[in-house]
This record gives C-alpha cells, sequence and structure tokens, in this order.
C-alpha cells in the first residue's frame, strides 16, 4: 500500500501534515439579491438566480441562521451575492461567528474596524477595456485605492479569451498596490460575444497563467495543477462534469452512484430557505463549467486518487493549500 | 461479529481496505497504529463511509465529534470494543 511519507520528503510530508486535518466544511450564502454593478456574463442574474428567492430582511433572522449552520457543521461561510456589502449588518451574522470570505466587486469598501481580518475577494474581469465592456465601468481604479495594501483581500481575476497576452500587465498593477491575485476562468454563461473560450485559447490561457505564477510567485497564489485542472477540465484521466463536481447542494444531489464531494455542502438563496443546485447557476452547462473554486474543490476532495506517485500528491498538497490560503486556514 | 479487539482489528482493517479500495495490503498486514489520515489519506467523507459500516455491522453509531479521535485501526476497534461493553 502507497503511504503518504513514502511518496513525500520530509518538507513535502511536514506540508501535508499542515493541512491533512484541516477538514474544511465550506458552504455559500447569497447575502442579497442585489448589486450595483450588471456584469454581462454574471451567473447570478443572466440565470435569474436573483428572482428565485425574496430577501430576508430581518438581520435577528440571519443571525438564527448562523447559529444553525454552525450546528450543521459549517467552518467556513462564503458570502456572494449580488454584492454582500450592500448588507454589512448581515455579513456581520457570520463574521462573528465563522470564518468568513466575502466576494465583492470592491466599490463599497468593507470597514476594517468592523470586519479587521475578513478575507475579501475582490472580483477583476481584466483591463480597462473589458472591465468597461462587461461590467461598464473600470473597477480596479475605486477597489484598488480601496483596499491597497490590505493583508485580507485579493483579487479575484477572471480571465477571458480577450486577456490573452495581456495578464502581466493587470498582475504588474496588482502588485503594485501591495495585493495578492487569483486567476479563474470566465464561463460566459451569456454567451457575451468573443468572450467564449475556443480549445487553442484554453492551450494559451494555461501557459500564460503558468508563466505568471513562475514570474510573481508572491503576488499569484495558485498552482500549475490547477491551471492544468482548470484549462483542460480534467483530472487525473477524468472529466469534469456533472458526475463529478463536489460542489452540488446536498438536499439537491440525486447523483447515482455519488462522487467524492464536499461534505454537507449547500448553496442558500437570500431568504435563507431556498437552496440553489450547485456554486454556479444551475442553467449552465456542467461540462464546459469553468468555476474555479468547483475545479479546485474537485481535486481536494479526491486525495487519496493523488496518492499514486510523488508529482501526483505534491500537486494536490499545492492545490489544498493554494484553497487553505484563500480562505485564510494557513498563511500567504 | 467479531467481539475481541484482536479480531475487530482484522475486520475493520477489512473495511477499510474494502470500503477505500485500497492496493497492495491485506487485513492481515495492514498495520494497525498506521496514522489513517497521515499516511492512508483518508478524509472526513471517508470516515463517515466506514463509520456507516461499522454501524450496520456492530450497531454502533460513531458520533461525527469523534471523528478525530479515530485516526488508526487499533482506536477504531478499541471505541467499537469500549462501545460494545457499555452496550452489555
Amino acid at each position: 500500500m502507497k503511504t503518504v511519507s513514502s511518496l513525500l520528503d520530509d518538507d513535502w510530508y511536514e506540508r501535508y501534515k499542515k493541512i491533512s486535518r484541516l477538514n474544511i466544511r465550506s458552504s455559500i450564502y447569497d447575502v442579497t439579491d442585489r448589486c450595483n454593478l450588471r456584469c454581462k456574463g454574471c451567473f447570478f442574474f443572466s440565470s435569474g438566480e436573483h428572482e428565485r428567492a425574496s430577501e430576508e430582511k430581518d438581520v435577528s433572522k440571519w443571525h438564527d441562521f448562523v447559529e444553525k449552520e454552525m450546528d450543521r457543521g459549517v467552518n467556513l461561510a462564503i458570502l456572494i451575492g449580488g454584492e454582500p456589502t450592500l448588507c454589512m449588518d448581515r455579513i456581520e451574522a457570520f463574521y462573528k461567528r465563522l470564518p468568513t470570505f466575502c466576494a465583492t466587486n470592491g466599490l463599497i469598501k468593507v470597514p476594517r474596524d468592523r470586519f479587521p481580518d475578513m478575507m475579501v475577494g475582490l472580483s477583476l474581469w481584466g483591463d480597462a477595456e473589458d472591465e468597461i465592456t462587461l461590467r461598464g465601468q473600470d473597477t480596479f481604479k475605486i477597489t484598488s485605492a480601496n483596499y491597497e495594501g490590505d493583508p485580507h483581500a485579493y483579487y479575484l481575476y477572471t480571465i477571458t479569451p480577450k486577456q490573452l497576452g495581456k495578464m502581466e500587465k493587470i498582475i504588474k498593477k496588482i502588485e503594485g498596490v501591495g495585493l495578492k491575485v487569483h486567476m479563474q476562468l470566465l464561463s460566459n454563461d451569456e454567451d457575451v460575444n468573443g468572450f467564449s473560450w475556443q480549445p487553442e485559447e484554453l492551450i494559451a490561457v494555461r501557459a500564460e497563467m503558468d508563466g505568471m505564477l513562475d514570474a510573481y510567485p508572491g503576488t499569484v497564489v495558485s498552482s500549475k495543477y490547477y491551471h492544468e485542472v482548470i484549462a483542460t477540465g480534467k483530472m487525473l484521466d477524468r472529466t469534469f462534469g456533472w458526475s463529478e463536481c463536489p460542489s452540488v447542494t446536498i438536499l439537491r444531489d440525486n447523483r447515482n452512484p455519488q462522487p467524492k464531494r464536499l461534505t454537507n455542502f449547500i448553496r442558500y438563496a437570500s431568504d435563507l430557505k431556498t437552496v440553489h443546485r450547485c456554486c454556479t447557476s444551475e442553467t449552465r452547462n456542467c461540462s464546459t463549467c469553468k468555476d474555479g473554486a468547483a475545479h479546485m474543490s474537485w481535486v481536494m476532495v479526491n486525495k487519496r486518487a493523488h496518492i499514486k506517485t510523488t508529482k501526483d500528491l505534491q500537486n494536490w498538497i499545492e492545490v489544498y493549500e493554494m484553497f487553505a490560503k484563500l480562505y485564510q486556514f494557513i498563511p500567504w | 461479529m467479531p467481539t475481541d479487539t484482536t479480531q475487530i482489528i482484522t475486520r475493520i482493517a477489512e473495511i477499510i481496505i474494502n470500503e477505500l479500495k485500497l492496493e497492495d495490503v491485506t487485513p492481515e498486514t495492514f498495520e494497525a497504529d498506521l496514522d489513517l489520515v497521515d499516511e492512508v489519506g483518508i478524509d472526513s467523507m471517508d470516515l463517515a463511509t466506514i463509520a456507516l459500516v461499522i454501524r450496520d455491522e456492530f450497531g454502533i453509531r460513531i458520533d461525527e465529534d469523534d471523528y478525530p479521535k479515530l485516526t488508526t485501526v487499533r482506536i477504531i476497534a478499541e471505541y467499537i470494543s469500549n462501545k460494545l461493553a457499555e452496550n452489555e
């Protein structure tokens, strides 16, 4: 039987042991159905998820809800929207009790006196030209001013096919304001013209992401195996899709056989009752889904499948470390 | 159903090998003190699967809060032995 220590040298084995018992149990929460931007390609609005439920406006019910989520074993709350920062009281209900991550467009600054160490992910969809095309404005100027040098914030850079060849300029800008960046790929649910991935573009984007990680290791939080998996949709000769995705709400998971999945994962709508199918839109084609968190989780839940060769296990460790850094379970 | 700890150790090793489809190991060669997380690489979902088989076979419900303590086959076997003794 292959054991972990038989495949790793002492340094890698220590890295493994730092993450092997974290037992991260995340769930995702829509904090609000409203947003102060309307981005082309945003699954939340393009799929009508903002109309699925009516927001719970009583803050005390948010506090009660989070208590119940903790009883359910959740130890990482991932807040999305709409735009969560439109409802700071609801964010606080999570932050007071749980490790909390807030995905935001960054236009409204999270007050650090109220949320001193909450991890904030700032969405960025490319350079100024693409930001204006897709989001109506170049958000970087505002968000970088709001969060410059913040150790608990990083950019979630959604890469589109239009960004090929331009990534370094963006990474340099982010490095210049003292922030980190994690890269993910646009799934283009709205079929915005020119923003859907072609096979040769996915090969190119993987190479470019690898190059950014090599050139800016102190700024880019990523791993080459993650780039491989997200660009190819393949992991150990398996193909990502509905039958493999780990990020399906457990209450709606009737797959048979059951794949390895996130324990008790649920994505709740902002009425705190309605659940969504998965971490992204249920109108999305799973075979072309590029959701970064789903692909990361896909690797993470399949640990034993990676205990075959030294390289496979090192790849798994790097992806898990990346996730643990992005959600503050281990330091940068 | 095995009742003494040595028998239980062998049976737990067998359950783990079967449920996790481990290769190149038998219930007899499985080291009872091998750390299941640090060495075999099992996670909480694997442990939940194993707990279901144990529940069906031994009639013992393993509390999820106890999972972090169940780090080796020997410790799991002793946990089961203690629970069986409590139930007598």
